[in-house]
């Protein structure tokens, strides 16, 4: 039961890493809380149904379909928003109003679209069948969720840390009015930070109709929720830390399902709570500084 | 002396304050009975709905049914008020909670105080329900409960609520548990969801089984929002159970079942309780493969009931939803909604006074006489619904698929379990 929780804790937790990425670079970059996170994983879930039930895909070639689809349609929004954020005089409560906006019309939508009943993949080689590892059972979603979930991490480390882009979006991460005065396109950086945020949540949503068991279009705000814990645990707007803190979380999920199910749900927000009182910039957060 | 007097005086103040209650209360029930002496022009039919959230599936046809019983009424000129010896138009009020119990608390007064409803219908399920059994108790509306089941709605102190349509959950599990005795079947492992609705059929099961000298090897509940369940099942199967019995909602049975068919754990029995409910959805969403061989309640329209004294029968009602509305499925919910409304039929037709206590009596009196498309209305003394029986079902290989067919009772069995479930 230890190996068993411990394999499928750090599985899922990565899962759950990978799905709290883009909501921790947003907040990073625009120090916004996208709401509507969790419904962007459930259209990159309806994405994957509908490609593999509709066009008799592979449920996974949505993930590279997801991508510059949500990075157009995060440039464009962005474009929209920012406006009417620049303009506001309390830009974080109008984006939490607006992104609320967004998670309901979302919401409604999917409904209409897709009705209130749970969705499920059942076929092909993700949501059929098992595999072993170190002895132990597990669906093959799991580790397949985790075989993603890492080079996608890995990828978003690259684009921050080797390329210019991404040195221009730690800039920004770091201080916006430093970023503007060493000259940073902050409009562009931005834009294209929320574009690749929503891109990374709508490619979790592709393993989110296996992990959790299928989709609904009123799933949304519980994998914020979730997301939301994660990246508080890790550390807000430390891309890095949304995998630590998928980690923490999934592992005392999966260890309070072995020895105390009842408590599944009250373990790793309990966590948080620690990590907060103890850590309040998170496991992987940095310091704020005031000079 | 000081001290008696003290008393005298404390006596005085509470005997002036329960005159006070006495006359206050007395005026109040006169006004509600002139207020009721008069026919109103429409009677008003209030629930709730959840277009969206984790109980909209069961949600949305049980207010199907109840839709469908008004629009029959209707069409007949109405519904008969036995206190006012006529039929009257009834007007159905439905408000959208999205699954949410706490938008759900501000709809139902809204209904009570907003709308004054006559009759009040609850949304689906013991989580939504909830709210209601205290608002309608303190504006004195009774509830005709149609789906929530859970134990603790119904209590001696509280008289404005009445199980309508689906039975007490505690109730549900007795014909599971004397197939688990019958089978010999020892070692049982029980995860249930921590609401009303599972945790009152697992401590139904569990002192049922103990009853019987059994202690299940497995005992343990989990959050409703749980969807993942491969370290669940590894934890049950480590206890190498003869029967896993699994109690949640929709949301919760097709990620169990699902999960089960890929965690390579094979069980020689596996329940769960809503394929029986809503067999398409679970068809669509779970498929032949992982419903083969697991057993459920079987509920109407799987359990026919051909001879009614109210309403349709089970397959005449199966027919007239199906014309009424061609897209909606007939499951379960549907008929506990159209089941619900004929209780509340039955109670504006035998009502001496167009009260809602009246009704209540009234409903007292008929219980037991009464049977419908959903089975017997029959009531405890607080209310709870106890009359409707589940029998246990289990989905069996067809050329086609699967089939839900009942098993036990034998009375009832329509095939021979297969037991253990075979692995392929």
């Amino acid at each position: 039961m230890v190996l068993y929780a411990l394999i499928s804790g750090i599985l899922i937790g990565l899962f759950y890493g990978f799905a709290a990425l883009g909501l921790s670079l947003a907040f990073g970059v625009l120090r916004v809380v996208n709401i509507a996170h969790g419904d962007v994983i459930v259209l990159g879930s309806y994405l994957a149904y509908e490609l593999s039930t509709q066009a008799h895909l592979n449920p996974l070639i949505a993930i590279p379909v997801a991508i510059p689809v949500a990075v157009v349609i995060g440039l464009a929004f962005y474009r929209l928003i920012a406006p009417s954020l620049g303009r506001s005089k309390d830009p974080e409560m109008l984006s939490l109003i607006l992104f609320f906006g967004v998670s309901q019309v979302i919401e409604a939508l999917a409904t209409i679209g897709f009705t209130v009943n749970q969705d499920t993949l059942l076929t092909g080689p993700v949501g059929n069948g098992s595999v072993q590892i170190l002895g132990q059972t597990f669906p093959n979603y799991e580790p397949v969720a985790a075989a993603v979930a890492v080079p996608g991490a890995l990828l978003v480390m690259l684009y921050l840390y080797r390329s210019r882009l991404g040195l221009a979006t730690r800039a920004l991460m770091s201080s916006r009015a430093d970023a503007l005065l060493a000259g940073i396109d902050v409009g562009r950086t931005s834009a294209l930070s929320f574009g690749i945020a929503l891109a990374l949540a709508a490619s979790a949503g592709v393993l989110s109709i296996y992990v959790n068991g299928g989709v609904n279009p009123s799933q949304g705000a519980d994998l914020t929720t979730t997301a939301f814990a994660v990246v508080v645990i890790g550390g807000l707007g430390n891309p890095g830390g949304a995998l630590a803190g998928g980690l923490v979380f999934g592992l005392a999920e999966q260890f309070a399902q072995s020895y105390e199910p009842n408590w599944a749900g009250l373990v790793p927000y309990a966590l948080l709570l620690a990590v907060m009182l103890a850590k309040p910039e998170g496991l992987f957060g940095r310091r704020a500084r005031y000079a | 002396m000081k001290v008696h007097h003290r008393l005298l005086g404390l006596t005085g103040v509470c005997a002036a304050a329960a005159g006070v209650v006495a006359v206050a209360a007395t005026q109040a029930q006169a006004v509600h009975t002139r207020v009721s002496s008069k026919a109103p022009k429409q009677i008003i039919v209030g629930t709730l709905y959840s277009s969206s959230g984790a109980f909209a599936p069961d949600s949305i046809p049980e207010l199907d049914g109840i839709k469908f019983w008004v629009n029959q009424m209707n069409k007949s000129g109405g519904v008969y008020v036995g206190a006012f010896h006529k039929k009257i138009h009834v007007k159905l009020v439905a408000y959208n909670d999205q699954s949410s119990p706490t938008t759900a608390a501000t709809l139902y007064s809204q209904l009570i105080t907003q709308n004054h409803v006559n009759i009040m219908i609850p949304d689906f399920g013991s989580v939504l329900t909830a709210p209601a059994v205290a608002i309608a108790q303190e504006h004195h509306q009774l509830l005709f409960d149609a789906t929530a089941s859970g134990t603790v709605f119904f209590t001696p102190n509280n008289p404005y609520i009445v199980g309508s349509g689906i039975r007490n959950s505690a109730f549900w599990p007795d014909p599971l548990v004397q197939y688990l005795v019958a089978k010999h079947i020892n070692k049982v492992a029980v995860l249930y969801d921590a609401n009303d609705f599972d945790a009152a059929q697992a401590a139904t099961i569990n002192s049922g089984l103990k009853a019987h000298g059994i202690t299940p090897v497995y005992y343990q509940s989990t959050p409703t929002t749980t969807t993942t369940y491969g370290t669940l099942i590894n934890s049950i199967a480590a206890t190498h159970p003869q029967a896993v019995i699994e109690l949640g909602y929709n949301t919760n049975d097709i990620p169990f079942l699902n999960t089960l068919t890929t965690s390579g754990q094979h069980f020689k029995m596996v329940f769960t309780v809503f394929p029986g409910q809503l067999p398409q959805l679970f068809q669509q969403d779970v498929g032949t493969k992982g419903l083969k061989y697991t057993y459920t309640y079987a509920t109407p329209p799987l359990l026919p009931y051909a001879k009614v004294n109210l309403g349709l029968n089970t397959p005449q009602f199966v027919r007239a939803f199906r014309k009424a509305f061609p897209s909606v499925p007939v499951t379960y919910p549907a008929m506990a909604g159209y089941g619900t409304a004929l209780v509340a039929q039955e109670a504006l037709d035998k009502a001496g006074l167009f009260t809602q206590l009246s009704m209540r009596r009234a409903l007292a009196n008929v219980s037991g006489k009464v049977t419908t498309a959903i089975g017997q209305f029959k009531i405890t003394k607080d209310g709870a619904e106890e009359g409707e029986f589940l029998p246990v079902g289990q989905y069996l290989p067809t050329r086609g698929g699967t089939t839900i067919k009942i098993i036990y009772p034998k009375s009832l069995a329509t095939a021979t379990a297969k037991y253990p479930a075979p692995t392929s």
